[in-house]
């Protein structure tokens, strides 16, 4: 079983965890795996950085990208403390992408995305058109998917991926929300939870264009989002665009 | 179940004879539209190629033990195996004595029937069901991993099935498989990369049964898991029913 279509994926990561052992993640065992299940390019972003120290985890990502260039995409993680770092980090890693795609954990940087010194990266993404994933969970006051919808309308020319859509079942209702009433958000499927007819429920409402594959590796399992879409009751016009062309399109990599 | 009822995404499924481990059935006042009646829970499992099913009553875990038997007698048939709800009382020993079932389900946890697992409570429970060799299905969040310790300890010919372990769990799992080969898991939320098959490298298949949580998740998530796993085609089959046969002693179809 793999997908049909050679899939982009908005979110992955590099290295290890701390809170389960970490398995087949070096960059190479990773590449066997996108191999396997047809994963053509894989945007990742470090899990060093989403934890404790972004200057040395983009370091960790920009070493991938530069020996793996047609498999990855290189995400600038940053934090908005201590001030001044993120915007640093941004000018250093700015060559990863062009327009830049950045990440934000406001989850586990214990900072809500709304705050002020997220403001500054928020303006950059503005001015760059930039790409902004955005780790997301129900009704979590540093980032629940609500938040973004503000953001969403105050930072037109930002794009914003509503990272895991929320996860839970009302995570995913308040990521449909956002979408709906901010067109320059985008829906990320990545997350444990699998959730039945959720996948229609969301092409439905806010339309396949405005979803995204997102596996988690090496993290989660990326055959749990594969078998999601493949199962999904919706056509496989709508498959294709999100196991590829909506990512693609979306960094500009669609020849557009 | 015919072949041409499965997405043919999912075909290869057919081959395996799966035997879901986690499923349950009925109204639930908690999960609304996403539960199914029996009806629509075998048509759900026919797009899978599911074959057959370990059910448990929503109105047996969110209610009544009772009840949710009571339910659960009108709702099974040849695909759907009950693991009824049992609380360690009078009543329910009598039911058991008088037909054991293959497997029982039991809730410890605070909001559901709110029970301690530990000898003083379910000694009694726990030996009958060793003595019978009766599979006990529990869901993870329903007991700490220090009480399923003990439990795997002071029964160590009682089969126990611990149901959505989820990802972060193989530094509580692994030294308990080492010591307990009574203890299984199922494979819904067991979702960290490559997390099976780097299990069946370690430990072989004997302690993963196929579970997909239906009717609350998609059972497509946890079959192409299973699927891509890159393990010997006999332990997919192990995984996907064969294990679960044999713990039941229900023989293969």
């Amino acid at each position: 079983m793999k997908s049909p279509f050679p899939i982009y994926d908005c979110h992955g990561h590099l290295g290890v965890h701390p809170d389960f052992p970490a398995c087949k993640y070096a960059p190479e065992e990773m590449i066997q795996v996108m191999d396997h299940l047809n994963i053509e390019v894989l945007a990742i972003t470090s899990t060093l950085a989403c934890y404790s120290d972004c200057p040395r985890g983009n370091a960790e990502v920009a070493e991938v990208l530069k020996n793996y260039p047609k498999r990855f995409r290189g995400y600038v993680t940053v934090n908005p403390r201590p001030a001044g770092q993120a915007l640093a980090e941004l000018q250093i890693w700015s060559y990863f992408h062009t327009p830049p795609l950045i990440k934000f954990h406001p989850d586990l940087h214990k900072y809500p995305v709304t705050g002020s010194q997220y403001q500054p990266v928020w303006d950059y993404a503005n001015q760059t058109r930039g790409i902004v994933l955005v780790h997301t969970w129900d009704s979590d006051p540093n980032c629940g998917p609500l938040m973004l919808a503000g953001i969403g309308r105050s930072f037109p020319q930002a794009r914003i991926i509503v990272g895991h859509s929320g996860v839970t079942w009302r995570g995913y209702e308040q990521a449909m929300e956002t979408a709906a009433s901010a067109p320059n958000t985008f829906l990320d499927i990545t997350g444990s939870q699998s959730h039945r007819t959720m996948l229609e429920r969301m092409v439905a409402r806010v339309g396949a264009e405005r979803i995204l594959f997102g596996s988690d590796m090496p993290y989660l399992e990326a055959a749990m989002a594969l078998g999601r879409v493949l199962s999904a009751r919706i056509p496989d016009s709508d498959k294709e665009k999100i196991f590829r062309t909506n990512f693609r399109r979306l960094i500009g990599e669609d020849g557009s | 179940m015919s072949l041409s009822a499965i997405d043919p995404a999912f075909r290869e499924v057919a081959e395996w004879n799966v035997f879901d481990a986690n499923v349950r059935v009925g109204r639930s006042g908690v999960h609304g539209e996403q539960a199914l009646e029996p009806d629509d829970l075998l048509l759900e499992m026919d797009r899978f190629g599911i074959r057959k099913a370990l059910v448990s009553q929503f109105a047996g875990e969110e209610y009544d033990a009772a009840e949710g038997n009571r339910l659960l007698r009108g709702q099974i048939g040849e695909r759907l195996v009950p693991a009824w709800a049992v609380l360690p009382e009078r009543s329910f020993f009598e039911s058991l004595t008088l037909a054991p079932p293959a497997a029982v389900r039991l809730s410890f946890g605070v909001l559901k029937h709110n029970f301690s697992p530990a000898p003083w409570c379910s000694g009694e429970l726990c030996e009958f069901l060793q003595a019978k060799s009766r599979l006990a299905v529990i869901q993870r969040e329903d007991i700490s991993w220090e009480a399923l310790a003990q439990l795997l300890s002071d029964f160590p010919r009682l089969p126990v099935l611990i149901l959505e372990t989820g990802y972060r769990a193989d530094r509580y799992l692994f030294p308990l498989f080492e010591k307990h080969p009574n203890l299984f898991i199922d494979t819904s939320m067991y979702m960290a990369h490559r997390q099976l098959e780097s299990t069946v490298e370690r430990f072989g298949p004997d302690h993963l049964v196929f579970g997909s949580r239906l009717p609350l998740y998609e059972p497509g998530a946890a079959l192409a898991v299973l699927a891509t796993a890159r393990i010997p085609a006999e332990a997919r089959q192990s995984i996907a029913g064969g294990n679960l046969r044999r713990i039941l002693g229900v023989a293969s179809v």
